[in-house]
């Protein structure tokens, strides 16, 4: 008799499990039916790199996130922005699950054999975060050095060009305050991320007595790109018009001045966006 | 069979064509062969130090007197109760600099395998020597031994025998645990895995060859164990 009991209230709890997830299932294909006017995309990000992208309590903040915002509003669309990590936005992004990636990701040919991105739409480069005793200047003195960095961003893939590939001196974490943090206890000479980044950091933290160095000879400009999987073309065209917008009607040059406190250099930026088309 | 699991896994990876790629795992082999090494290594430091560290705490836990059992219990209180993952990031940012200045990933792996084991480890040792028949300790009293020399030559050494299992148990976990010193880039091997999987973008391939890889670990030390336990037996 006990164990019958016992059988029947797993039952029953598996029972409930079940209509648990073909209910809620149920619940969002009727949303998307009501929807048709503001389709709501599913965004990946890596909010962990202040102050495009972070973490404030349980929300979502950055410039980058008031930019996508801005330019989805005009475009006609609703976001629904998920933190997932870094490596996962170039593992998920085609398979389906997400429309799109925002995470201060440089458009590279590399990447863009895989996905597809949007016209740019910030000029950035990277640079080298040392403490400010350090006798670092070029990206040439980081050999003999320890350098952290953030797997697989195009701060790791340049350093390995200066180091050599898979250095036993480059760390590399898998989230770029990991890597600061790493600096900071001293684990590391210096770290490479993109100057937005790095900037943003040393500024916020005088107390840490950090200074910022770039090496314009090693380091390339590059330029930040919403990424789509493959045959998007549809989003990437409604997109890439919605930038150009923004940009016109001047609240990119407001984002960019509440978050940088300068202007924006539109020019190149413009520039850039035609050479890409 | 393996084919069969093989095509199977082809198959449920739906529309999109998977083109399993056995080259890059053969071009990161290398790396795989010093991480596997690294994880070796760690996980050998943990479980001899572990073990040697765990004995004594066991042993101060079952100290009758309350007062000086007490820190022993509160020393395996901590390393049972909070997650292997937070002690790794304490001991690597926080406690190796403090005494080094810098961080160490390696060192970092040794201490916090090391503290966290010893945890486990302690109380196995409580449940093999309490798992003894008092008799024996009476009988080494009685005999005229003191209660260093009765543990030392009695009690232990039966207890040991008892001990195996869990404490195969223990060693089996050390392994697999050590592939969380991945998140402060250790280069051990899961880190070896992350990194193949940031760099090719692919998933199936680096987390396989890991898994794969600390299962022979695993089995390797399973067996090893069974034949010690085997050599032990008296029955």
């Amino acid at each position: 008799m006990k164990k019958l009991s016992v059988f029947s209230i797993l039952l029953v709890f598996l029972l409930l499990a079940a209509c648990g997830t073909s209910d809620t299932s149920g619940k969002d294909g009727g949303k998307e039916g009501e929807e048709q006017d503001k389709k709501t995309l599913k965004v990946m990000t890596d909010a962990a790199y202040a102050p495009f992208e972070f973490m404030e309590g349980d929300k979502i903040v950055g410039f980058e996130i008031d930019v996508i915002q801005a330019v989805a509003e005009e475009a006609g669309y609703e976001l629904d922005i998920k933190h997932t990590g870094w490596d996962p936005i170039f593992v998920e992004l085609n398979k389906g699950s997400y429309d799109m990636a925002i995470s201060s990701i440089s458009i590279t040919e590399e990447r863009k054999k895989e996905y597809l991105f949007t016209i740019p739409f910030f000029l950035s480069t990277n640079k080298i975060m040392i403490p400010e005793d350090s006798d670092i200047q070029t990206a040439e003195d980081l050999k003999g050095k320890v350098v952290a960095v953030q797997a697989s961003t195009t701060g790791h893939f340049a350093v390995e060009k200066v180091l050599g590939e898979k250095h036993p001196d480059i760390k590399a974490f898998e989230n770029n305050n990991l890597a600061i943090l790493e600096l900071d206890s001293g684990g590391a000479d210096a770290v490479v991320a993109d100057n937005g980044v790095i900037e943003y950091y040393a500024a916020q933290n005088p107390n840490k007595k950090l200074k910022v160095v770039g090496d314009s000879d090693t380091f390339d400009a590059e330029f930040y790109g919403m990424m789509f999987p493959k045959g998007s073309d549809d989003l990437k065209a409604d997109f890439d018009q919605a930038i150009e917008a923004i940009i016109e009607n001047g609240t990119y040059t407001e984002i960019y001045q509440e978050w940088f406190g300068a202007e924006p250099d539109l020019e190149a930026l413009k520039a850039e966006q035609e050479a890409s088309k | 069979m393996c084919y069969a699991i093989f095509a199977i896994f082809t198959n449920f990876t739906g529309g999109h064509t998977m083109n399993f790629s056995f080259e890059i795992i053969i071009d990161y082999l290398p790396y795989f062969g010093k991480g596997a090494l690294l994880t070796i290594g760690l996980s050998i430091a943990g479980i001899l130090l572990g073990t040697i560290l765990g004995l004594f705490i066991g042993l101060g836990k079952m100290i009758r007197n309350k007062w000086l059992a007490f820190p022993f219990e509160c020393y395996i209180t901590f390393f049972r109760g909070t997650p292997l993952l937070v002690q790794i990031l304490l001991v690597h940012f926080g406690v190796v600099p403090m005494f080094l200045g810098t961080t160490n990933g390696i060192v970092a792996g040794v201490i916090a395998l090391t503290l966290n084991a010893s945890a486990y480890i302690a109380e196995i040792f409580r449940a093999g020597i309490q798992s003894l028949d008092r008799g024996q300790m009476e009988a080494a009293r009685s005999l005229g031994m003191s209660h260093v020399q009765a543990m030392r030559y009695i009690i232990i050494p039966q207890a040991f025998k008892r001990m195996i299992p869990p404490l195969g148990n223990e060693f089996v976990i050390l392994i697999k645990d050590s592939s969380l010193l991945s998140v402060v880039a250790t280069p051990e091997l899961m880190h070896w895995g992350r990194m193949m999987m940031g760099q090719h973008a692919k998933v199936w391939e680096p987390y396989l060859t890991a898994a794969f890889i600390y299962l022979v670990l695993t089995l390797s030390l399973t067996l090893l164990l069974n034949h010690l336990e085997k050599r032990l037996k008296t029955e």
